[in-house]
């Protein structure tokens, strides 16, 4: 099955990763500097960096959209580091997965922690931290946004009033 | 005494607080005083408002930054992920889009970010402001003939141009091998020494992919070095190592298994603390090696 390339789709996806805060994109000359070090597609994720960019720039997004790749993506930026033009592919990959994320095409892991960020201010929450805690001689809630209602209430500001808040999870 | 704000994150207070407890413990006889930031949240997570939405990130990450600013003190954080987020988070604030939103929901919740507060890990504090000398001075049992595999984290090496300390060459990171063997212990190089360990988003995706890549560190470390114990600077890291080895040595993708240790508690059992308090909590029984790192044979004779 080929691929119809049309200058409208390409410029939409471009503006749509552009948007979401993939702005070096268009510096891309496929090197492959990032896809070498890169410990997701080594994991076997190929759908990061050189390729990643590739698809995009040829206009394929909603193609891609249940693409898993980009949520391996460890964000640990080597591909950014190495880049000899300055693309920083890892804010591109995050910009794909952001475009996934507002179209709701995540997993259930991220939308427990969603839940969980909004009711307690953690996103990795636990229900047996207090003896734990109290065992290694800690107070049995730490001074975060559990222990905290004014803390809490900001967060829960932020997120009730930000772009994330009209997407429904919590 | 210098103060840092201490910043917690998830994973260490509610499933690791004997890495907090060891943070809490190390710090104060080398001359830092780590003070708490009441009312910090999630630094935000990788999974959280960073995969979708900028703004949000910032936001959430420069409340976290705010407390510390008001306290008046430079934040330490020992999760590679707190500080990787809130590096970025900083660094992001340069552009005017992004800090126009983050400072509009920033008012929302009555917060004011101004950037005066620095993001250090806890391993830039040691090695920066407290040195190897006064690490080695403070060390109560010598770990002279232990062999340390170094786990240094992706989110404390890379990308340097948001980070206010790097190493000169983040693929052949030194800072924690200094760290490790300011206690006696050699820290020697491996072949895969700044590779990923495959917790984060790629484990979340794959466990058996994540497994793959960390079956390959495995066997890199034991083939090199052959090292009695692993010492990361990472809690995302120290978790992956503890969890999953013997789920490894299960499926037969490896015949060994390596204890591990987060390197405060390396520190801590060092430097003669408790470890029902500092190394107290792990899927892996690694009772003969804290007896080993506390063996009296290795006390510092005192002059
Ligand atoms: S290293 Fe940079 S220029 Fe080369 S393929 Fe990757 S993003 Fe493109
Ligand atoms: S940031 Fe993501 S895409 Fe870049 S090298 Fe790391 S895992 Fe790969």
């Amino acid at each position: 099955m080929s691929i119809t390339l049309t200058k409208e789709k390409i410029t939409a996806t471009v503006k749509i990763i552009t948007e979401y805060g993939g702005t070096g994109i268009f510096k891309c000359v496929q090197c492959g500097a990032c896809s070498a070090v890169c410990p997701s597609i080594k994991a076997g994720f190929p759908v990061l960096c050189r390729l990643l960019i590739k698809k995009l720039l040829i206009g394929q997004l909603e193609e891609i959209i249940e693409e898993p790749s980009s949520w391996a993506c460890q964000a640990c930026c080597r591909c950014s580091e190495v880049c000899p033009q300055g693309v920083k592919p890892q804010e591109v990959v995050f910009a794909f997965r952001r475009f996934q994320a507002n179209e709701l095409a995540i997993s259930t892991a991220s939308t427990t922690s969603l839940i969980d960020l909004h009711a307690t201010g953690h996103a990795a929450h636990t229900t047996t931290y207090r003896e734990l805690r109290a065992g290694v001689g800690l107070p049995e809630q730490p001074p975060t946004t559990v222990s905290d209602a004014k803390g809490l209430q900001e967060v829960q500001t932020i997120l009730e009033n930000c772009l994330m808040g009209e997407l429904g999870f919590y | 005494m210098v103060k840092y704000g201490l910043f917690l994150g998830c994973n260490i207070p509610f499933k690791a607080p004997d890495i907090e407890q060891s943070m809490r413990k190390v710090f104060p006889p080398l001359g830092v005083e780590p003070v708490d930031m009441v009312g910090a949240s999630c630094c935000p997570a990788w999974g959280t408002a960073p995969s979708f939405d900028k703004g949000t990130w910032c936001a959430l990450s420069c409340r976290n930054m705010a407390i510390a600013e008001e306290l008046g003190v430079n934040i330490m954080t020992g999760c590679n992920s707190c500080f990787g987020i809130l590096s970025e988070a900083k660094h992001f604030m340069h552009d005017p889009e992004v800090a126009e939103e983050a400072h509009e929901l920033l008012a929302k919740a009555g917060r004011t970010y101004t950037g005066s507060a620095d993001v250090y890990h806890i391993t830039h504090v040691l090695h920066r402001d407290i040195g190897t000398e006064k690490i080695a001075a403070a060390v109560k049992f010598r770990q002279d003939g232990l062999t340390v595999a170094v786990q240094a984290g992706c989110h404390v090496l890379w990308p340097t141009d948001a980070m206010a300390i790097k190493e000169e060459n983040p693929f052949f990171p030194h800072m924690l091998k200094d760290l490790v063997e300011a206690t006696g212990a050699s820290a020697p190089h491996y072949s895969r020494i700044e590779a990923c360990c495959g917790m984060g988003g790629m484990r979340t995706t794959s466990v058996d992919k994540s497994m793959k890549i960390l079956a390959a560190k495995l066997r890199s470390m034991k083939e090199e070095i052959n090292p009695d114990l692993i010492v990361t600077g990472c809690s995302s890291c120290y978790m992956q190592f503890d969890q999953s080895q013997e789920q490894l040595r299960a499926s037969g993708e490896i015949d060994f298994t390596i204890p591990v240790l987060y390197y405060t508690q390396f520190l801590a059992l060092a430097m003669g603390f408790d470890p029902a308090q500092v190394a107290a909590i792990s899927a892996m029984d690694r009772s003969a090696l804290i007896a080993e790192i506390q063996n009296p044979a290795r006390a510092v004779q005192e002059v």
